[in-house]
């Protein structure tokens, strides 16, 4: 049976409204602009750094964040809603259950990337105003992948929404894969280093000892993916937080595409999964 | 029964949840344009059906169907014709009942202009900018109440809808009932207010550990208990005492005296025969009424005793 749009545009639109009501969008805009003010200031040493350096300072920090926010904003939307019973009362006229969550993840993802957009890109401007637009393109790639790292927590804590029947449940799915997410790089570092594994070869940027698995960690962390994507975009090659030759297949492309995955795959779950939840 | 009036069936209709049947074989029929009382003690499996054939809970087996089409095929649009009050109403507490009443029109396709008639109709005028995070509990039952209307469906299920409301609303949701059952809804609603099923309901479904325990008409459900229809008489002076001669009437079953209320269980033909009894032995009549079978009494009969008419 096909999808209605109508209906998805009538729940996203619902769901912009309540985030302008309650002024969250306002609140996570002046929070980009803040932090990515401060890290170009930081980066600049008391001046407004360029895009590079910005992004360097910066990427630590919202990739913590944008996960955070997106965790927030999608772990009730489904479980919480059916623990209040009012999704009893939505799914009570011509709607279908897939229709509801694209309809909220459209809808929150838009509160997201708009957030994003206008929050780095206000600071964008200004830093490119003072000085100058020679890496313009690299930071809007940067605003993409912040975009897209948004988009991925958001589909995954609506997966665990959609599958958990309690939003205090989903919340601690959502955290427990963030932290996940978080510290993953320093498992498999540890991992390596206790099988002989050494840290001084990569501070020289020495590749040749590192297996093939390692390097898997960029795709499998969509935090660390994403830090690497973004450092890519700006040409540097920076892995584990050092500079070294990556890889032929770990590239922005490759990187990305591994955050879609990340995005969809989820997305498809809650999709299946809240078709099968009596609600 | 004639299947083009059937509007809501239930086949066989199940839900186990473990090693609990919450309902078990189901089959009810009820009619257009009737109200259809839906009873039974609390965990008696009304809500499950419900939500069954609302289609928020999958049956493990057995089907239900609106106007002819199942539920479980998926099609959105057979909630086209219905309003739904589930029995724990939530909405979004940061909207107001205009903004509320407005996403719900958008989504059923209905007309916003109808909004402020509807907050109206149900007594919240006065609230209707308030956010509904700060109502209460039965302002929020109106509020359901109002929603379900939207657009204007053919058939209302309401699980508890006077759940949580003082007398007066009761009264103004019982009335709104009455009035769109008027105008040619289909009304099925759950309570555990037998007096108000008896008042508005033609037809009840009485269901016990998720069974039919019966389904029909209250005096249907009656009769075929043996519940049948008494005399009260006013008689000063009876003092809790049954008169001997009274109880040798033809036709009086039984009688008991609560003070200088007689209460005669015997046929309609036998009642003049026992006020004349009661005039000879000296005993006035200062007035007299007939006691209807209740629901009440074909309810706890039905449970006590799981008899099935």
């Amino acid at each position: 049976m096909p999808i209605a749009l109508r209906p998805i545009y009538t729940i996203a639109k619902k769901e912009i409204s309540d985030n302008v009501r309650n002024k969250w969008i306002l609140a996570m805009i002046a929070i980009f602009l803040t932090l990515s003010i401060a890290s170009s200031f930081m980066a600049g040493e008391g001046q407004i750094g360029d895009m590079e350096r910005t992004v360097g300072a910066l990427i630590s920090i919202s990739s913590m964040l944008v996960p955070i926010i997106s965790i927030m904003l999608g772990y009730g939307s489904i479980s919480g809603e059916v623990e209040s019973g009012a999704l009893s009362v939505v799914l009570s006229y011509p709607v279908r259950r897939v229709e509801i969550l694209l309809g909220k993840y459209l809808g929150l993802g838009a509160v997201i990337c708009f957030s994003i957009l206008v929050g780095f890109g206000v600071s964008g401007l200004t830093i490119a105003l003072t000085t100058g637009t020679a890496q313009w393109a690299a930071y809007f790639d940067f605003i993409l992948l912040t975009m897209l790292l948004g988009m991925l927590y958001l589909s995954l804590s609506m997966c665990f929404s959609s599958i958990l029947k309690r939003r205090v449940t989903s919340l601690a799915a959502g955290i427990v894969v963030f932290f996940l997410g978080l510290i993953l790089g320093m498992i498999m570092m540890g991992a390596w280093m206790a099988t002989g594994g050494s840290l001084d070869e990569m501070m020289t940027g020495d590749t040749s000892s590192m297996p093939d698995w390692l390097w898997f960690e960029v795709f499998v962390s969509p935090q660390d993916g994403n830090g690497a994507a973004a450092m890519l975009a700006f040409g540097t090659t920076e892995f584990f937080g050092f500079e070294m030759d990556l890889p032929p297949w770990i590239s922005l492309g490759t990187l990305a595409l591994a955050q879609l995955i990340w995005t969809i795959v989820p997305l498809t779950l809650s999709c299946i999964f809240i078709q099968r939840r009596d609600i | 029964m004639d299947e083009s009036s059937t509007v809501i069936e239930t086949k066989n209709l199940t839900k186990r949840f473990k090693d609990v049947h919450a309902v078990n074989s189901l089959n009810l029929r009820v009619r257009k344009g009737e109200i259809y009382g839906f009873l039974g003690p609390n965990g008696a499996g009304k809500s499950t059906t419900i939500r069954m054939i609302m289609g928020l809970v999958r049956p493990t087996s057995g089907e239900a169907y609106v106007n002819g089409r199942l539920v479980s095929g998926g099609a959105a649009d057979i909630r086209n014709a219905i309003g739904f009050l589930p029995e724990r109403i939530s909405f979004y507490n940061n909207l107001t009942p205009v903004q509320t009443l407005n996403f719900f029109c958008e989504l059923r396709r209905a007309d916003k202009s109808v909004v402020p008639k509807l907050i109206e109709d149900v007594g919240l005028s006065e609230s209707a900018n308030r956010k509904v995070g700060t109502f209460s509990k039965g302002m929020t039952q109106l509020l359901g109440v109002a929603q379900a209307m939207i657009g204007g469906p053919s058939i209302y299920i309401m699980d508890e809808p006077t759940g949580g409301l003082d007398a007066m609303w009761v009264k103004m949701v019982r009335d709104k009932l009455k009035s769109l059952n008027e105008q040619g809804a289909t009304i099925i609603f759950s309570s555990h207010i037998l007096s108000e099923v008896q008042s508005l309901c033609d037809r009840v479904a009485i269901i016990d550990r998720g069974k039919l325990v019966a389904e029909d008409t209250i005096e249907s459900i009656s009769s075929g208990l043996n519940i049948r229809p008494r005399l009260a008489i006013n008689s000063p002076g009876l003092n809790g005492k049954v008169p001997d001669w009274v109880l040798k009437v033809d036709g009086v079953e039984e009688a008991v005296a609560d003070g200088d209320t007689l209460t005669v269980t015997c046929p309609s033909d036998a009642r003049l025969s026992v006020m004349t009894a009661l005039q000879k032995g000296g005993l006035a009549v200062k007035d007299f009424r007939t006691l209807e079978p209740s629901l009440e009494e074909a309810f706890v009969k039905l449970l006590s005793d799981g008899e099935v008419p």
